[in-house]
């Protein structure tokens, strides 16, 4: 039998030639582990596609993402997306970049109605990139911004992977999401800082708007507002059906599809065939994610059966490490991971293995469990293989190269890289507010 | 006269494929709809459905697995098209033979695991583990139909892929793809 | 190794039950000399949980511990055999039930019949619900959001509650914001690990179900590749295994609630002659529903009418 480690490496070079050649990623995937797992196991490895189709497809956590998908596609084509742009942007006033940072805002406040990464790009992707993209912004600021807001759907409560891992290491959920909320605030802040800055230093990047050359009057001012309030109550209203026990999280992306048809109605934008392209648009944009995620998963399938994860767990016993390097190691292991396996699969494989090993060495569980959270918005995101990468190809235009995208994301991943090195230096920005909150 | 034929398949599996590739996109509202009528019945009714968790789930892997096809033909499955980007027509067509003989390795495996699948529902009248319990084996027969979909797709861009590797010409009429409008 | 296994179970990597499942495979190697290895696969290495059956039908993994609930659709005798709600407690007289009393022969049918093996089932601890508002009576049970699939929805139905279909990791928040007023728990461990007291705070005293029966299934193929001592060894590691989990997950079940009581778990308050009839009769109520959904369901609860009789 082959060695899991030669057979990690065959994968691996079969995913770099296959990619390399322009393949489409999930079926690629779903032919690699078919064709190798063929060779080293045989045909029984067949039977890999049966119960993987029905653990991707009768997801109810996946769920959220073709019903968020959908809103994000009625939000941008009745009107209602650039309306709450606008008068984000009239809050905002005449700063350089205000696009993006209302970008970044309104990506958080989707973040805290998403508990995936995934429906969190995508929705965000479909509102945002284009009123950036039609004012000229760089399109890699541009792709950076959503990339990096999107996924702050997993560190902004309500979050799926803290779920898991909370439960996979029996930690406290309430902990966990509370002790996100501070670094989820450094990164929002961080993000919005470097958008200031980096269009200060190329104002290129980000061009103003023209002033008009008739100012606007107080009655379309007016108009701007109401129209913006409306559009923000539809974002309270997803979020209060969640807080006020209305409907889930994946259900409330329904409750925002409802909400976004009654506004097209009062905007005075709602046609049936408008209902009907968003549809048209959405199930395409759900058809290519999902055949990524069952491609990909039917290859971590594989993968795991085949021993990866004794690969990983044997790796790191006995390392005979000082604790913050073990700690740091941990996080490249994960990185590295998320070259080939999704955001859920990296918490249920590494929770488990790791946090053992870092409470034995006297750290904090919660703590350990955001950095984990904080590395996989990362390890999704890096370049050649990552789910964020492909979802944002996905709602992105046709010109829009994979290329761009690789490049876009690489100051946002600095950035995130920060948090991550700096809530590892001060364990307390996890710890403090949890034990503040919930021990008086 | 062969290529006449050839041309003929090819555009027939287009047609196809585009006509299920958009009728599934009706489901969109309806699944948006059902789940909205979750909550509602929950919240306001009281009375939560026993049928609507599996409906949604349904029309979500109806809607993921037939639009698949679709998808290829308009080109819109997820590559990593930097080295692609960057060589001829010609060279690209060349690749293509690969991913879609790759592609269609899967497609094959996914179809004949699903009409297993299938035949197994049938025999031991397979249903959803729910209190509902709605039979399975329309879904088996969906991912049957929609992974022989995706084949037949693939088989065409393949052709197409070999035809203009060899000629250096397109096979197929410009304007089969993007015919919608793509805003 | 001549023959390498893999068994595929729904806890995760170092759990307390993942543990008894790694004790298992280790048996299994050291009593076969290492003739057989197994590879342990813990939740979400390579099969859903839902796909456990599955797999092991197809061989994509060899051996499986699964929990019939979630393949009720595809052996609804599984149902049976976990133990309807109102079921008995008593470990004695589940073995008799299972050894003497005519339900392993059943059982051995209906999953030879979708060729699998059925080894040794094992007991596990008893299902409970929680609730955010306190139950005093049954009848507070009316109207209440209850997360509870299967057999288990259908028994909280009877006693007027609604049923709720949702994902496991969607539980917390729910029952946090209140989407439903209570949740149960495939035992008390899963109670725990979900934090699911941190948001609701009351344990209902009954249980739903008193004990549950859960197998070791074989695909059938792997199985008979096995000589006949090898077959017997694998046999004689899940009969231990069988004892290992009722003893462990008592002590686990009496460690879980002590831990949530320290997070300020209460239990509802004793119920009165009444409410334990009416929760007995709205269990008895499923028998005739369930006998009449399959064949080797009705052969089961057959087996239980004669005994009640
Ligand atoms: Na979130
Ligand atoms: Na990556």
């Amino acid at each position: 039998m082959m060695s899991i480690e030669l057979l990690t490496g065959i994968l691996f070079v079969c995913i770099i030639v296959s990619f390399a050649l322009g393949a489409p990623v999930g079926m690629a995937l779903g032919g690699i582990a078919m064709g190798v797992g063929y060779i080293t196991w045989g045909d029984a490895l067949f039977n890999v596609i049966p119960t993987t189709l029905e653990a991707t497809h009768f997801s109810f956590i996946l769920l959220a993402i073709p019903l968020y998908i959908y809103m994000g596609q009625l939000l941008t084509r009745s009107g209602i997306g650039d309306a709450m742009f606008a008068a984000s942007q009239m809050l905002i006033g005449r700063v350089r970049g205000s696009l993006a940072i209302s970008v970044i805002v309104v990506c958080s406040m989707i973040g805290a109605m998403v508990g995936i990464i995934g429906a969190g790009i995508m929705t965000s992707g479909s509102i945002a990139l284009r009123p950036m993209l039609e004012r000229g912004y760089d399109k890699r600021l541009a792709l950076g911004v959503i990339m990096a807001g999107g996924g702050l759907g997993i560190l902004i409560p309500p979050s799926i992977p803290m779920i898991m891992f909370a439960s996979s290491t029996q930690n406290s959920v309430g902990r966990m999401f509370i002790g996100a909320l501070i670094p989820a605030l450094i990164t929002i802040v961080l993000l919005i800082a470097y958008v200031v800055i980096s269009c200060k230093l190329n104002p290129n990047r980000a061009p103003m708007d023209k002033i008009p050359e008739v100012q606007p009057t107080v009655k379309e001012k007016f108009m701007t507002a109401r129209d913006g309030l409306l559009s923000l109550m539809l974002i309270v209203a997803v979020l209060g059906s969640i807080i006020m026990g209305i409907a889930t999280p994946t259900e409330s992306g329904a409750i925002g599809v409802v909400g976004a048809i009654i506004l097209a109605i009062l905007f005075k934008r709602f046609k049936p065939r408008m209902v009907q392209k968003a549809g048209m648009q959405a199930a395409l944009l759900v058809s290519v994610a999902m055949w990524i995620i069952v491609g990909a998963s039917v290859f971590s399938n594989f993968h795991l059966l085949m021993g990866v994860q004794n690969m990983v767990a044997g790796f790191t016993q006995d390392l005979g490490l000082p604790p913050i390097m073990v700690i740091i190691l941990f996080q490249v292991i994960m990185l590295l991971l998320g070259f080939i396996i999704d955001e859920f699969i990296i918490v249920l494989m590494c929770a488990p293995i790791f946090t053992p090993i870092a409470v034995s060495l006297g750290y904090d569980p919660i703590w350990f469990g955001i950095l984990m959270i904080l590395n996989i918005e990362i390890a999704v995101q890096t370049p050649p293989y990552g789910f964020a990468l492909f979802y944002l190809k996905g709602i992105a235009p046709p010109g829009i190269t994979m290329l761009d995208i690789y490049k876009s994301i690489l100051p946002f991943v600095l950035l995130k890289l920060c948090v991550l090195i700096v809530v590892m230096m001060f364990p307390e920005l996890v710890t403090w507010l949890p034990n503040y909150i919930m021990d008086s | 006269m062969i290529m006449t034929a050839i041309r003929r398949y090819c555009l027939s599996v287009h047609a196809v494929v585009a006509f299920i590739g958009k009728s599934v996109s009706y489901l969109m509202p309806i699944l948006a709809f059902v789940v909205a009528f979750e909550v509602f019945s929950r919240y306001i009714l009281n009375k939560p459905t026993i049928w609507a968790y599996d409906t949604s789930l349904f029309m979500f892997g109806y809607i993921a697995a037939l639009g698949g096809a679709y998808a290829q033909q308009q080109r819109a499955h997820i590559n990593v098209d930097i080295l692609y980007n960057k060589v001829s027509a010609r060279t690209k067509s060349i690749f293509n033979l690969f991913s879609f003989a790759l592609a269609m390795l899967f497609m094959v495996i996914v179809c004949k695991m699903s009409i297993g699948k299938f035949e197994e529902a049938l025999e031991f009248n397979y249903r959803r583990q729910s209190e509902w319990g709605p039979h399975v084996h329309h879904y088996w027969l969906m991912m049957t139909i929609a992974s022989g979909l995706l084949i037949l797709q693939l088989s065409s861009d393949w052709i197409e892929s070999i035809y203009h590797a060899i000629t250096g010409k397109p096979f197929l009429p410009d304007d089969i793809r993007h015919q919608e409008e793509n805003a | 190794a001549d023959h390498n296994w893999r068994f595929a179970n729904l806890y995760s990597r170092g759990s307390a039950f993942g543990a008894v499942y790694e004790s298992l495979a280790k048996n299994i190697e050291t009593m076969s000399n290492g003739r057989i290895k197994v590879q342990v696969l813990y939740a979400g290495e390579g099969v859903g949980s839902t796909g456990i059956f599955g797999a092991v039908k197809t061989g994509l993994v060899t051996m499986g511990a699964t929990f019939q609930s979630l393949n009720a659709g595809e052996l609804p005798a599984g149902l049976v055999e976990i133990g309807l709600p109102g079921g008995t407690s008593d470990a004695t007289e589940l073995t008799t039930l299972f050894n003497e009393k005519g339900w392993a022969p059943i059982l051995k049918r209906a999953y030879g019949e979708q060729g699998l093996v059925w080894l040794d089932p094992y007991i596990q601890p008893a299902v409970y619900v929680i609730t955010k508002k306190e139950i005093k009576s049954i009848d507070d049970f009316k109207g209440l959001k209850i997360r509870a699939p299967g057999a288990y929805g259908k028994f909280l139905r009877n006693l007027g509650a609604s049923p709720v279909s949702l994902a496991w990791g969607e539980i917390y928040t729910s029952l946090s914001t209140g989407v439903i007023d209570g949740s149960i728990g495939s035992n008390m461990i899963d109670h725990r690990d979900g934090n699911h007291v941190e948001v609701a705070k009351y344990m209902y005293k009954l249980p739903l179900a008193g004990a549950q029966v859960l197998p070791i299934i074989v695909n059938r193929n792997a199985w008979n590749k096995l000589t006949p001592d090898l077959q017997a060894i694998v046999q004689a590691a899940t009969t231990v295994h069988a004892q290992a989990q009722l003893t462990k997950s008592k002590l686990w079940e009496s460690e879980a609630v002590k831990e949530m009581q320290a997070k300020g778990l209460k239990w509802s308050p004793e119920p009165s002659a009444a409410d334990k009839a009416a929760w007995t009769a709205a269990g008895s109520k499923l028998w005739d529903e369930y006998a009449a959904a399959d064949k080797y369901s009705k052969e089961l609860i057959d087996v239980l009418r004669k005994e009640a009789n």
